[in-house]
């Protein structure tokens, strides 16, 4: 058998590949150009036709504007929490329907109790059996909570970056959204994203975990690779197995690369559209000569818009990746950087 | 605006206003086409469609069934032609085009209802008949492949194209089509229950990520 006889028609024929040429060139067919029409050009839009559009962004702007400022004067040294079921605990003692969780005191629930936390006036934080929860911060700014173990249902209806969540693995920062955030005795975490999106960042790595996506992160790891829920069982399995090769250092033995492109191999060839979003985390993440073969695959899923190009995604340019991000779906990457840059610290002066 | 084509029937275009053109389609090119088709150039577009119809044939071919294909490369190339303002980058119409047909493939399952796919011919009553049968079947087994490792298959097996014009049509990297080429004809040969022996050379080819013929 000849490989470059399958590449490139050069060599010695392979007798199976052009067997196959054969028979499977019968499906080939020569179609007639259909007729073609010149396209119609577009008029110039009216210098009144953007207005609308002017009008709804400004509107938008008010709104964030005025929901900033309305929360500048939430300040408060402690949030409410009320008992659901059985006796969870702040600072060590039961609450009774409802009590104070004030700044660094613990809530702690067993395996039959349940209770929830309103954050401020930003949302609500449901935490669920056998879980310890603290809390770090509760300023306009930042409304913060540690989850040591257990979970958490958070419903959050506030603009980005005022809530989020520490845990041993990462930290869980909202965008606006719902979600269930899980962590386990060894401080590994879950999250399962219900709408909207949450970041995970640790050790200045990001993983943007949108609507109906999961996320898996291990101690000292930093945040895994997010992926869909609905994503081929094959493509979750291997991913797992990927991730957990990308946090290790990088064995020279050519067992283990083999290992290593056979996952990415699997990864790729499994992706949906959909699942674009899970080869964009792995284009930061993997080896130089991985990165064009990431590249190539997405680009056949989710053309990169104008002015992304493969040079810049592999040197990492920050704003071709966001302006590729912008295609997956997700909301745009450009607009939340600009938000939290411009409008977020504002809240802290 | 007066526009020289010279298109031999074998090779494709191999003439643009005065400028001999490679014989495989190449990103200038392709770039020159684009904006003449802008324009209102029907030639060109012409041109496109003669360069670009076997991979938008073998994209569709992967995905929908067999008898629906050419009506949809037609779909595709008006779309592409209304759409062609929107391409902002005329250099990279292959890859534009390609979603465009990967595209009209799954708005292709969405419309439609429900209908069981009939045979074109009756196995067994002639050679060519048997023969069609065949390749259909063949091409089933190869659309259980994944989708990356079908694609290019389909373009390498049943369009003839090689490896390095499938790389150039679709914007894939050569090493990306060679790894899937050699992965899905392995999967391939599994399926269809031929042994597959691989040469040494090959798949340490594969292993450094070269292409070994660029």
């Amino acid at each position: 058998m000849n490989d470059n006889y399958l590449w490139d028609k050069s060599g010695k024929p392979d007798p199976e590949v052009e067997r196959l040429e054969n028979l499977l060139g019968t499906l080939r067919e020569d179609l007639p150009a259909p007729a073609f029409e010149p396209p119609v050009h577009r008029f110039p839009l009216r210098w009144w036709q953007p207005l609308p559009r002017f009008a709804a962004i400004a509107a938008t702007l008010l709104l964030v504007v005025s929901a900033t400022l309305l929360l500048r004067f939430e300040q408060r040294a402690f949030w409410v929490v009320t008992r659901v079921e059985g006796a969870p605990r702040v600072a060590s003692r039961p609450i009774s329907d409802h009590g104070r969780l004030r700044l660094g005191e613990w809530l702690v629930t067993d395996s039959a109790s349940r209770a929830v936390i309103d954050v401020g006036l930003i949302g609500e934080v449901e935490v669920k059996p056998d879980s310890r929860v603290q809390l770090l911060s509760a300023n306009a700014s930042d409304h913060r909570l540690a989850l040591q173990q257990g979970a958490i249902f958070a419903r959050i209806w506030a603009p980005p970056r005022l809530f989020s969540v520490q845990t041993p693995s990462a930290n869980a920062i909202d965008m606006g959204c719902v979600y269930r955030l899980e962590v386990d005795a060894a401080g590994a975490s879950l999250l399962h994203v219900e709408t909207g999106l949450v970041t995970l960042e640790r050790n200045g790595r990001e993983s943007l975990v949108p609507a109906g996506a999961i996320c898996l992160t291990r101690p000292g790891a930093g945040p895994g690779t997010p992926y869909y829920e609905d994503a081929p069982e094959k493509l979750k399995q291997t991913l797992a197995q990927l991730d957990s090769l990308l946090g290790a250092p990088q064995g020279n033995d050519q067992g283990s690369m083999n290992v290593r492109a056979g996952a990415l191999d699997t990864v790729l060839a499994e992706s949906r559209k959909r699942d674009a979003l899970t080869l964009w985390h792995l284009l930061t993440r993997v080896a130089p000569e991985e990165k064009n073969r990431i590249y190539d695959r997405m680009a056949q899923l989710v053309p990169p818009p104008a002015g992304v190009t493969r040079e810049g995604i592999l040197s990492g340019n920050v704003a071709m990746r966001d302006a590729w991000a912008d295609q997956l779906g997700i909301g745009s990457m450009t607009w939340w950087r600009f938000f939290w840059k411009k409008t977020v610290p504002l809240l802290g002066k | 605006m007066s526009v020289e084509i010279t298109i031999d029937a074998s090779a494709g275009i191999r003439q643009f206003r005065g400028v001999t053109l490679p014989a495989a389609p190449s990103s200038h090119a392709d770039a020159a086409l684009v904006l003449a088709a802008r324009d209102g150039d029907r030639a060109a577009f012409g041109a496109l469609y003669t360069r670009y119809s076997c991979m938008v044939h073998g994209l569709l071919l992967a995905r929908v069934p067999a008898p629906e294909v050419a009506d949809l490369v037609q779909d595709v190339f008006l779309q592409a032609m209304r759409r062609l303002h929107t391409l902002r980058e005329p250099a990279a119409f292959g890859g534009w085009l390609a979603m465009i047909a990967r595209n009209r493939a799954t708005d292709f399952f969405r419309r439609s209802t429900d209908t069981e796919e009939l045979p074109e011919e009756i196995p067994g009553r002639s050679g060519a008949a048997s023969h069609r049968a065949e390749a259909l079947a063949v091409l089933e087994v190869i659309k259980s492949l994944p989708e990356a490792y079908r694609e290019t298959l389909i373009l390498r097996l049943v369009e003839g194209l090689t490896g390095p014009e499938i790389a150039e049509r679709t914007g894939l990297t050569a090493a990306s089509v060679r790894v899937n080429l050699h992965r899905g004809m392995k999967q391939l040969r599994e399926r269809l229950g031929v042994a597959d022996t691989p040469p040494a050379d090959a798949t340490k080819d594969l292993q450094d990520g070269s292409t070994g013929h660029e």
